[in-house]
């Protein structure tokens, strides 16, 4: 669709219009700061909540008198945006600088005193480096076994072979499951008292397997669940790519008698190193996320805590609200310039190409 | 002729009108109340629901529905915990872990009853009539103080669970006899007096491989002697480790002697690192799962009813699963007795123990028909007659005109302990803290628990967390 703005003069600021959004803005700010400092809080809320409403309408009326009719066409996300992220994530970067804790009425302004505190206090800032080591871990880990199965399960797939599609939907499966329907199902299967494993290894060593006696042995235990679970998923992404290539660079490579290690390199991996860095970058972002299928297999016990269960145990079981939201603008900023330092490399490559 | 047409019509809309009215103030006066409860999700929440709704007349005439949320146990605090701090005001009473009370009463969430109780001389009779241990640990806070908060839902406590076709098998009895020159028990008073020497006897005794002899037959698969709760979930290794500590004359940080009363050198003492030590020194009797750190009471009752432990102590909450045979490979097997204890230099068994279940409370916004009508349920539900019945059908009573009925003991196997039982009960700490105390600690005795740390190193690492935290809560000096 296109839309034909109309150039019109803009309106004086001191205009009172309802199209005006310069003078709208400005005197929202103006009784909002007011309010806050004069009223008490579950006031000035609301005050501040119809300024920004104000200023909301002030747009959408200048939008429509001037035709800008694109505009108006996202606004409704935009809103949606707003009220569901964009503000929950100001309020609570605004939280992160009180002292505050949900189940508890009193608030008080402490400045940075939670971020120093989660980074240099002898009691948390070891268990907050403990935590993200641990997340770095289980994200390098699961990420990569994912990586690969699910890139060999894609190239198995890619052929034809007698119930492709039978055994394709199987292989879908754990990807559609609950995580905790899978957590349960993982606990029972590494008990070493009901566990197949268990059973399985006892039946010749006669000795009974503990896979969570150590850290090394819950960690392998949670990334084989989390990889059992999730690489579906990146075959999925590495199946289209795969079926996407035609099928006339193979005939042409094929009577140029090109080897098939060159083949995959010229032919197949260009097609898919987009899609395979879109998994990366997916598997990446849930896997840093990690919590569910750890309280659900140990609990965070052995030393398998990662940052997430630590910001939901604080935030939402201990009600340290405001040391919460610090912890998580740390987390924030861990992931941007994570974020960042991937779409550069991602960037540089694809120029070097 | 006209007249008397407008006056018949007059007539009419008058008594349509005064029926009108009547019948408004008939419904006005019979009010439909819902109150709304959070409760956890299990037999003895489940049975009061079903006893409320087919049972409970409200004396006010009012048409009193109880909302019940059923949440599974794994949620529940979490769940209560997000409904309440979240302000939607949804819950008029819920169920709460004693430990809970500071927390939430500090936030403004539990209404304190001290002056429902005062109006009401039935509900203060009932109150009256209450074991001490249990109106302290569920209704009081600052703890032990006359401040009271809840009523008693389901009160709970340790027992023993064991096998009587294990134990009382002679060839057992007379293996024991001769390895540990003691009487293996058999019947519930023998395992009334087990301390906790004789109950790593028997854990050491009853670990047997599969295909080793086991009362007379073959064992079909591993088994174990003893298990307890030594899971890193919630407070299950906590209140192992609490009932460990008291017994051997240690303490945890107690908030009645606050604010002179530190965290380090009592968390920490000589006795509670011995105590912990002693404690762990069970676990190689467990099912192996202990080592993983993730033996809770779920798990530990699921050993057992599988038939894979000779001895588990656990909440008699959990009880019901293990008589029914559709639940329990070991139902027709079981003989039930106290808790184990420590024997003091006089022979006699210390059995001070962490206390279990539950205390129901009311919630600040509630209106005074609310609150008039929740007074008339509780009322209702702590009188001698319901209690009874509850306790029948597999509840338990913490009213002692209740309890110390002998009919009582009939009612559930392990009931024989009860009365005797709650003498010795204790709870943790009703700070507002409590969960952040919680957690550290659990992490720190899971650590333990799974080998990689001693318990002196454990105790200390939990003392100084305790005495930062308290300290800057302003609890300690």
């Amino acid at each position: 669709m296109t839309t034909t703005a109309i150039q019109t003069p803009p309106t004086a600021f001191t205009t009172l219009a309802l199209d005006n959004w310069k003078l709208a803005i400005a005197g929202g700010l103006g009784v909002s700061i007011s309010a806050c400092l004069a009223m008490p809080a579950t006031s000035s809320f609301w005050v501040v909540a119809v300024m920004m409403a104000l200023v909301a309408v002030t747009f959408v009326v200048n939008a429509f008198r001037r035709h800008y009719y694109g505009g108006l066409l996202v606004s409704p996300a935009i809103a949606v945006l707003f009220v569901m992220n964009i503000f929950p994530l100001l309020w609570s970067l605004g939280l992160s600088f009180f002292s505050y804790q949900s189940n508890q009425q009193a608030i008080r302004f402490v400045g940075l005193a939670n971020y120093s505190k989660l980074l240099t206090d002898d009691l948390k800032a070891p268990e907050l480096w403990a935590n993200l080591t641990n997340t770095a871990m289980f994200t390098v880990l699961t990420v990569s076994v994912q990586m690969v199965i699910g890139f060999l399960l894609a190239v198995l797939f890619a052929k034809q072979f007698p119930l492709r599609r039978y055994l394709l939907i199987l292989v879908l499966t754990p990807m559609m499951l609950s995580v905790v329907a899978v957590g349960v199902f993982f606990s029972y299967y590494y008990d070493p008292t009901f566990g197949v494993i268990s059973q399985i290894i006892k039946a010749w060593t006669g000795e009974q397997f503990i896979l969570f006696s150590s850290k090394a042995g819950a960690v392998a235990g949670i990334v084989f669940a989390d990889a059992w679970m999730w690489s579906p998923f990146v075959m999925l992404l590495v199946l289209a790519g795969l079926v996407s290539v035609p099928t006339y660079l193979y005939e042409a490579a094929a009577i140029d008698r090109v080897g098939s290690w060159r083949r995959f390199w010229t032919i197949t991996f260009p097609y898919i190193r987009g899609l395979l860095m879109l998994a990366l970058l997916f598997r990446t972002i849930e896997a840093f996320k990690m919590a569910d299928l750890i309280i659900l297999l140990t609990k965070g016990g052995n030393d398998t805590m990662t940052i997430s269960y630590h910001v939901i145990r604080i935030a939402n079981e201990q009600n340290k609200t405001s040391e919460g939201a610090a912890l998580s603008y740390l987390l924030l900023f861990v992931v941007i310039v994570l974020t960042n330092l991937y779409l550069y490399i991602a960037n540089r490559r694809s120029q070097g190409n | 002729m006209k007249y008397k047409t407008r006056l018949k019509s007059f007539a009419t809309a008058l008594s349509f009108v005064s029926l009108m009215t009547v019948g408004g103030a008939i419904k006005a006066s019979a009010e439909d109340v819902v109150l709304h409860m959070a409760v956890p999700d299990w037999p003895p929440t489940r049975i009061m629901k079903d006893m409320f709704d087919r049972e409970y007349k409200p004396a006010s005439g009012n048409k009193v529905t109880l909302d019940v949320d059923f949440i599974p146990w794994p949620d529940f605090y979490t769940r209560v915990n997000a409904s309440l701090t979240s302000g939607e005001k949804k819950y008029n009473m819920a169920v709460s872990d004693s430990q809970w009370l500071g927390a939430f009463i500090e936030g403004g969430y539990f209404r304190k009853i001290n002056d429902l109780i005062d109006a009401d001389p039935d509900l203060k009779k009932a109150m009256d009539g209450m074991h001490p241990k249990i109106l302290n640990a569920y209704s009081t806070y600052p703890n032990s103080t006359a401040n009271y908060y809840g009523f008693p839902q389901f009160p709970d406590i340790l027992v023993s669970y064991a096998r009587k076709d294990i134990f009382c098998n002679d060839e057992e009895q007379k293996n024991f006899k001769a390895k540990y020159n003691k009487k293996l028990p058999c019947t519930g008073e023998e395992f009334d007096d087990v301390d906790w020497e004789l109950f790593g006897n028997i854990g050491e005794f009853f670990m047997r491989k599969k295909g080793d002899m086991l009362a007379g037959k073959p064992a079909d698969d591993d088994f174990y002697g003893v298990g307890f709760q030594v899971g890193k979930g919630y407070d299950f290794s906590t209140s192992s480790v609490n009932s460990f500590i008291w017994q051997a004359g240690g303490d945890i940080w107690d908030e009645t002697k606050a604010p002179d009363g530190h965290a380090e050198g009592q968390v920490n003492s000589d006795v509670a690192v011995k105590a912990l030590d002693h404690m762990l020194s069970f676990i190689k009797y467990m099912p192996p799962v202990a080592k993983t750190g993730t033996m809770d009471i779920f798990k530990t009752d699921e050993l057992f009813r599988a038939g894979k432990i000779a001895l588990n102590v656990d909440w008699v909450g959990l009880g019901e699963a293990s008589l029914d045979p559709k639940t329990s490979q070991v139902a027709d097997k079981l003989v039930f007795g106290m808790a184990p204890g420590t024997r003091g230099a006089d022979g006699k068994l210390n059995r001070t123990s962490q206390i279990g279940g539950q205390p129901f409370v009311l919630t600040t916004w509630n209106t005074d028909i609310i609150n008039k009508e929740a007074v008339g349920f509780v009322k209702w539900w702590l009188s001698k007659d319901v209690q009874t019945e509850y306790a029948s059908k597999g509840g338990q009573s913490a009213i002692k005109d209740v309890y110390s009925d002998p009919k009582y003991s009939t009612y559930r196997p392990w009931n024989r302990t009860w009365a005797s039982s709650l003498d010795y009960q204790k709870d943790m700490w009703h700070v507002p803290q409590f969960y952040d105390l919680l957690t550290q600690q659990q992490d720190q005795y899971d650590l333990a628990i799974t080998g990689k740390q001693d318990a002196k190193t454990t105790l200390d690492n939990v003392a100084k967390y305790q005495e930062n935290l308290l300290k800057e809560a302003g609890l300690i000096k």
